[in-house]
């Protein structure tokens, strides 16, 4: 299998029985579970209880505990509502007993509206970005090797930050921006592109909260707190969107990112938003719940 | 509805029945559902009511599932989802007739120091030389159920063809809070869910007293940055990003008046045309 059909094979979850699924593990050098698997794995299994014909528009979730990369995740679903218009999903990750993960969502039955969208910036093409990796191995990032091998199904082109290779903005003072999408081509499915986009979406986003400061994300602490996507509209994860990304305010530890995501034709697909711990480096450190 | 810091303050002082278990009481109001920043704000009281003080409330996420009844109190339950050593989790659903209307996830932290920075807040004109609005401003009848919330509409705003739906007022909750900052969130909070749809129908030539368009919050987030006072102006400065199959989505920066940014908010929310 290429690593597209290994991501496409992890988000792939088991059915324990009605509401209750299970998702493996990848292989991992990592001693930590990846957020975007948990969020993706969690979004699958709502999505595998709602009637055909819903469509997820937005999810909301936070992270409680550090999860463990040896054993397999247990998502149970409640269903808080069953509307007309709206379904609405709320999923429990779980691991020896313990709610790891929680996150909602929401479903739509497709209807006509007015329609507006941000402009997209005036970017560079994805071929003149930078290699991810690459550049988390200059930032001296010990597990970017590590990284490679785990997000080997994603490829991120990296477009620059406040700090380098992107225009001064005024209004913006911490900014990063990149091309992501899948490297294989995936299945027709758009559930399995939301699960994908979703998986591919906790990769960079807490990153850009440190691109106002020297601070070095590999010397940092870093952890997700909560995640959330507005789906806006369909798009395919196998085929390049820029991810524009910036922070409005870091505080107390703490630093809050949106992410607008465009095709690569100028269209807004989604936004994306999340707060993260970022705080210098304990060696003692193991995941948010023990923080 | 609440017509002034004290009422709102009432509004907001939950009945305990058990533990982790609040009433919600109503107020008159004409309206046929319950003003969804009032769920909000009692949901939030709820969950900060089981945490120690040495923790505040830095974010919340909540969706509303059903239309709140304005006749009946609403029930609030909350689960206790992590107690860590810096960060706490509760989570609110808010009940009438046994089936939930409104659940909420609260995170709490405890107080540390770490990076800073902050966008500048834009240049914009005083709230003594912006324009009232809201229903009052309109003549409404029953406008006085919402005169907690004095609202200024700053009406020029600088060119962004990059951004085609955007909106700024100034707000504050319109007579004295007590100083303890807990209140100033939760005031906030119930003000926070006013005017940000606005922001996405302004794109499209509509408002909300236009009467062609039905609006429903779907859901309602805040993270809170740093503390400030409801009860002084600060600039809600909102801009939505997308609006597709018949929602639109708003995000919005909050500033107190000398430029702090105090809090974000997202909100997605139902736009329909009302059917002649």
């Amino acid at each position: 299998m290429n690593p597209t059909e290994e991501l496409v094979a992890l988000l792939d979850l088991e059915e324990l029985d009605t509401d209750l699924f299970r998702g493996r593990q990848p292989e991992t050098q990592r001693a930590r579970v990846y957020g975007g698997q948990v969020a993706a794995q969690a979004l699958v299994a709502a999505v595998r209880t709602v009637p055909d014909g819903y469509v997820a528009h937005s999810l909301h979730s936070y992270f409680l505990l550090g999860g463990d990369y040896s054993v397999p995740i247990v998502y149970d679903v409640e269903r808080p509502r069953d509307g007309r218009s709206f379904v609405t999903r709320r999923v429990v990750a779980r691991q020896h007993g313990r709610p790891i993960y929680y996150q909602t969502v929401n479903f739509q039955r497709p209807e006509d509206g007015w329609e507006h969208q941000d402009a997209m910036p005036p970017v560079g093409a994805p071929e003149d970005g930078f290699d991810l990796v690459d550049v988390m191995k200059q930032g001296g990032n010990a597990e970017a090797d590590a990284l490679a091998k785990e997000w080997g199904a994603l490829d991120v082109r990296w477009l620059g930050n406040t700090r380098h290779g992107l225009e001064p903005d005024g209004g913006h003072v911490s900014q990063a921006r990149m091309w992501i999408r899948l490297r294989e081509g995936l299945p027709d499915d758009p559930a399995v592109h939301l699960a994908a986009f979703t998986y591919a979406s906790d990769v960079s986003l807490l990153g850009s909260t440190l691109a106002a400061h020297g601070g070095n994300p590999a010397k940092t602490q870093m952890a997700s707190l909560d995640h959330t996507i507005w789906f806006h509209r369909p798009f395919r994860a196998d085929e390049w969107w820029l991810y524009d990304q910036w922070s409005p305010s870091a505080q107390g530890a703490r630093g809050l990112a949106f992410g607008k995501v465009y095709t690569r034709d100028g269209t807004l697909v989604a936004t994306a938003a999340q707060e993260g711990l970022i705080r210098p480096r304990h060696d003692d450190y193991t995941g948010p719940g023990q923080a | 509805m609440p017509r002034d810091a004290d009422e709102l303050l009432d509004l907001l002082d939950l009945e305990t029945i058990d533990d982790d278990l609040f009433r919600g009481a109503q107020m008159p109001t004409t309206r046929p559902v319950v003003f969804g920043g009032q769920v909000a704000a009692q949901a939030l009281v709820a969950g900060s009511r089981t945490v120690e003080p040495a923790y505040a409330v830095h974010s919340l996420h909540s969706y509303f599932l059903q239309p709140g009844d304005p006749s009946v109190p609403t029930i609030y339950d909350v689960e206790n989802l992590r107690d860590g050593r810096s960060f706490l989790t509760r989570r609110v659903i808010a009940q009438q007739h046994g089936r939930p209307i409104y659940a909420q996830t609260l995170n709490f932290h405890k107080s540390e120091a770490g990076y800073e920075h902050q966008e500048p807040m834009p240049d914009v004109p005083s709230p003594d030389d912006a324009r009232p609005v809201g229903r009052r401003a309109r003549g409404e009848e029953h406008a006085d159920q919402w005169d907690v919330a004095e609202i200024r509409r700053v009406d020029a705003l600088e060119d962004d063809p990059a951004r085609p739906a955007r909106q700024r007022v100034w707000m504050r909750v319109s007579s004295p809070l007590p100083d303890d900052p807990f209140w100033h969130t939760a005031a906030f909070t119930y003000l926070s869910d006013m005017t940000l749809t606005g922001a996405a129908l302004s794109a499209h030539g509509l408002s909300f007293a236009s009467g062609e368009v039905f609006v429903a919050s779907l859901d309602h987030t805040i993270w809170f940055h740093r503390p400030f006072r409801a009860d002084d102006w600060w600039l809600y400065d909102q801009h939505s990003p997308a609006a597709s199959n018949g929602r639109g989505l708003v995000l919005a920066r909050v500033f107190a008046r000398e430029g702090t940014l105090v809090a974000s908010v997202a909100q997605e929310a139902v736009m329909r045309k009302v059917r002649a």
